[in-house]
């Protein structure tokens, strides 16, 4: 049975009185103390444990109602879709190569084991399972792996960059496939490998023209090749989206509800108790929150932080996971900008209390972090974090912060920081008043989120001096660090164009170009440390996965990565309804 | 045949405003900062020239006037251009949001119509009696609350508290099983209203609230006009009076009201798809806007405003029908 969590702290912050309390100290910005107590929600405390049902038979018939946190860009094809959301309902119909475990770790699905290594990291044998079906009875094959492998370059769909790093293919017999790259990529076989296998001759309406029209190396060819990819796989799933994953798709309306039916004659194990369930989304949180409460849905995803408290009520169970995303405070480094110097930085970090911040306006739902590579991707790599954190993390120090500004920023000090709305915003808003207090300030501009990318990957001191955004990778530091603080990312994914050290750039490069993760490891270490001494960002916070279901459904456990949610026959939870 | 060549000449009117509409929202679009391209490849690692062919393929790479040039002609065959976000033919994502925002927004508004006119003649007939207080009480508390919060209201009260409707969503009357027969049919109606009368209630309030004071007042000035006065002199029934020479004459304002109440109605609809989760047009709207998805924004810009200017032609004729003194443009 599900393991009841009865934290009477809660209970006691579900009172009206207390949660307005809250909420006025998240608008006054809280009283700037940092007496080191920790009053976050633990996610742990919201993780169940497995539960079985007494009546098979019955469970069988379940059928549940699940609640998205955001509109689906209805993209159901795995080569294609870049959209969580429609993953979500994707990786029901669809099954991986590898699929994560209950964490970030990987473990076979599709794939036997962990493939052979050979040629110096560049070259991966996989063998695929003996009895693996799609729902139209054909077998998963090695050539199906191929395709979902190299598809993507192929046809420049949103997809292709992960994949770009392969060289070439090889199908080496029906169950048999060999995967050449280019060079030696650290994040293959924790990023890639995952791969969402689909079924090459359901997806295709020509296979032998897209063969044929498809370059003998692995390189783009949209123009020749996009013309024989069959439209209804991902325009009309019913009937056309083929999957080898436990259900397949009843029906969909665009934009509306998208009801999956389980496959009896799934090959796969666990077989799903669920018989049927179906995928909608409510982007306002409140109309979640008001369907959950009023019983008009099973599940919801994305509980808001002010009405985690409020669902601690009976019928209703929360789930949370910690989740690899990464909220930072990015600072222009570049010459002509007031924040180039990193004692102007530092101070502007110690002008404000970050686990205060947390603690007043994200409390259950956050927690902060020391350094860009998020406690639940440290999982798999092990950095130590909390000696980081006392060693170099610039703690809450408003003296320090105004005498370094005092040396080292203009007089006219006032920086502008730009930020989307939301819980970002109010962090700009915290800055600016921490850095009002001790006699400077800070200019904060609330931008749509277009408008925002356009500014902050400008590099123009003019237009901003920090900026608040948000990553979400997974369990390799390289989907952070490349991205976010490698000079190839300036001007696209970052925009502090910090220089660095020497060894800074040639590290995170050489981290990617190495598939051996002590070597990794040892690359990354001075990478972390710097960034924390010389603070081109600020890491901020994580934000965790939520849930909220009704007290009869039972198994389900929120996953880290947002985008497998939720799991509903997996090894770690197989989601059934008790009447 | 004076109404049909005043008709066509409004008609004929329109379509140098609505091709001056498209132009602005065209330019507006294209002005506001952001790249649906960045926006689409956000948090991912990307290369300059993925991005270029990405910008190519969705065709926002052709100078300006030739995408306007292209928009407007699609739009005259029924080709609205691919959604950067959907993926899919825009008018394939409209059409499935086009219907719950005409539902609500028409269910409103009858709403309205229908509670309002009768409060307000009764409102006018009783005159500071208590009927009258609460009417007025009931009007303002409707023009001066924003119908989110009422939706919110109704939320917590009746799907939450009660659990008498639904929190979310609408079903579509024309969405019912093809072998549902006549009982499953009515059945299905029932559950169509079920899911309708929330929505229907928190967006239809204002206008009803804001029919209902003007209908108050024409009302009361009618019933104190001097035709009024000699009818009664004349010894003609109240109920004659109130239907046959008070009633007609105090609809004119309430006419105009109707029509342009759309556009406000439209406006609302956008908050309440929103606090009931109700997929319209209103949602696609905001979220293309956000997304920068241009074909979708102009399309559904295009059509609300195709919307707007018919129904103030629609209350135009109306007002020339009912009103004899308001000439079919021969003087102008």
């Amino acid at each position: 049975m599900a393991r009841p969590t009865t934290l009477s702290r809660r209970r006691l912050l579900a009172t009206g009185a207390v949660v307005s309390g809250v909420a006025v100290a998240g608008c006054i910005g809280g009283d700037g103390d940092d007496d080191g107590s920790d009053g976050l929600v633990d996610p742990e405390e919201f993780q169940y444990d497995r539960s079985e049902p007494d009546d098979e038979e019955a469970a069988r018939d379940s059928e549940i109602h699940y609640t998205q946190e955001q509109e689906r860009a209805e993209d159901f094809d795995p080569i294609v879709s870049n959209d969580a959301y429609s993953f979500q309902v994707f990786t029901q119909v669809f099954d991986g190569l590898f699929e994560y475990d209950d964490g970030l770790g990987l473990t076979p699905k599709l794939a036997t084991g962990e493939p052979d290594i050979e040629n110096d990291g560049t070259r991966f044998i996989y063998e695929i399972v003996e009895d693996a079906e799609f729902s139209n009875g054909n077998p998963v094959t090695a050539t199906d792996v191929e395709h979902s492998f190299i598809a993507p370059v192929l046809e420049q769909t949103e997809n292709a960059p992960t994949y770009s790093v392969i060289e070439s293919t090889e199908v080496v017999d029906e169950r048999t496939l060999q995967v050449d790259l280019s060079e030696p990529f650290g994040p293959w076989q924790i990023m890639t490998q995952a791969v969402t296998v689909v079924s090459k001759e359901d997806r295709l309406s020509d296979v032998e023209a897209y063969d044929e029209a498809a370059p003998d190396t692995v390189e783009a060819a949209p123009d020749a090749v996009n013309e024989y990819v069959d439209s209804t796989y991902n325009d009309d799933p019913v009937g056309n989206t083929i999957g080898s994953g436990p259900f397949e798709f009843e029906s969909f309306e665009l934009n509306g509800p998208a009801t999956l039916v389980r496959r009896d004659d799934y090959w796969g194990d666990p077989t799903p108790y669920l018989q049927r369930v179906t995928f909608e989304a409510a982007a306002d949180p409140s109309s979640r929150v008001s369907q959950i409460q009023a019983d008009d849905t099973d599940v919801i995803s994305g509980i808001p932080d002010n009405t985690w408290p409020e669902l601690d009520q009976d019928g209703i169970r929360r789930y949370m996971s910690q989740s690899p995303s990464y909220m930072y405070l990015a600072f222009n480094c570049t010459d002509e900008a007031d924040t180039s110097s990193p004692e102007v930085r530092r101070a502007v970090c110690q002008s404000f209390s970050m686990q205060d911040f947390v603690e007043t306006n994200a409390s259950n739902t956050a927690q902060p972090i020391t350094t860009p590579v998020p406690p639940i991707t440290n999982e798999q790599w092990g950095f130590p974090m909390d000696e980081w954190n006392d060693e170099y993390y610039p703690e809450y120090d408003p003296d320090n912060a105004e005498s370094l500004l005092n040396e080292h920023a203009p007089d006219d000090f006032n920086p502008t920081i730009i930020c989307p709305a939301g819980i970002r915003a109010d962090l700009a808003e915290r800055v600016a008043t921490r850095l009002d207090e001790i006699g400077y300030g800070a200019q904060v501009q609330v931008l749509d989120f277009g408008t925002l990318v356009d500014t902050y990957t400008s590099g123009n001191p003019d237009d901003y001096e920090m900026y608040l955004l948000g990553w979400t990778g997974g369990p390799d530091p390289d989907t952070y660090l490349y991205n976010l603080f490698h000079e190839d990312s300036a001007g696209l994914n970052q925009g502090h164009f910090y220089e660095g050290s020497d060894s800074f750039h040639e590290n995170i490069l050489a981290a990617r170009e190495t598939a051996d993760q002590e070597e990794r490891y040892d690359l990354y270490e001075p990478v972390l440390i710097e960034i924390l001494e010389q603070l081109p960002a600020l890491p901020a916070f994580t934000q965790h996965n939520s849930m909220a279901s009704g007290t009869h459904v039972q198994d389900l456990h929120a996953h880290p990565d947002v985008a497998t949610n939720p799991q509903l026959a997996r090894e770690y939870g197989n989601v059934w309804v008790e009447d | 045949m004076r109404l049909l060549r005043y008709t066509l000449f409004r008609f004929a009117q329109a379509i140098p405003v609505l091709l001056g509409i498209t132009v602005i929202l065209f330019l507006f679009i294209n002005m506001t900062p952001g790249d649906p391209i960045r926006i689409m490849t956000a948090g991912q690692e990307v290369s300059e020239s993925h991005l270029a062919y990405l910008e190519a393929r969705y065709g926002l790479d052709r100078p300006i006037h030739v995408r306007y040039w292209d928009y407007l002609s699609g739009f005259f065959t029924g080709d609205l251009g691919r959604s950067i976000h959907y993926n899919r033919p825009v008018s394939e994502v409209m059409m499935a949001r086009i219907g719950p925002t005409l539902l609500l927004v028409l269910s409103a508004f009858l709403f309205a119509v229908v509670t309002a006119i009768p409060l307000g003649i009764l409102a006018a007939k009783r005159r500071n009696q208590p009927s009258d207080h609460i009417s007025r009480i009931v009007a303002l508390f409707g023009v001066s609350t924003p119908s989110f919060w009422i939706g919110i209201m109704l939320i917590i009260i009746f799907a939450v508290q009660l659990g008498w409707f639904p929190s979310a969503g609408l079903v579509m009357p024309w969405d019912a099983p093809s072998d549902a027969g006549l009982s499953g049919y009515f059945w299905h109606m029932v559950d169509v209203l079920h899911h309708l009368f929330l929505p229907m209630i928190a967006l239809g309030t204002l206008q009803m609230a804001t029919i209902m004071r003007v209908e108050r007042t024409q009302m009361i000035d009618s019933l104190q006009g001097e035709y009024v006065k000699l009818a009664r002199a004349y010894g003609v029934s109240e109920r004659t009076i109130l239907r046959k020479h008070a009633f007609q004459v105090a609809q004119l304002p309430v006419i105009t009201l109707v029509g342009l109440g759309l556009s406000t109605a439209l406006g609302g609809a956008v908050l309440t798809e929103t606090v009931f989760n109700i997929n319209g047009m209103g949602r696609l709207l905001i979220d293309s806007i956000q997304q920068k998805d241009y074909q979708v924004v102009m399309s559904v810009a295009t059509i609300l405003a195709v919307i707007f200017v018919i129904g103030v032609i629609i209350t135009d004729i109306a007002y020339a029908y009912v009103d004899p003194r308001v000439t079919y443009g021969e003087g102008e």
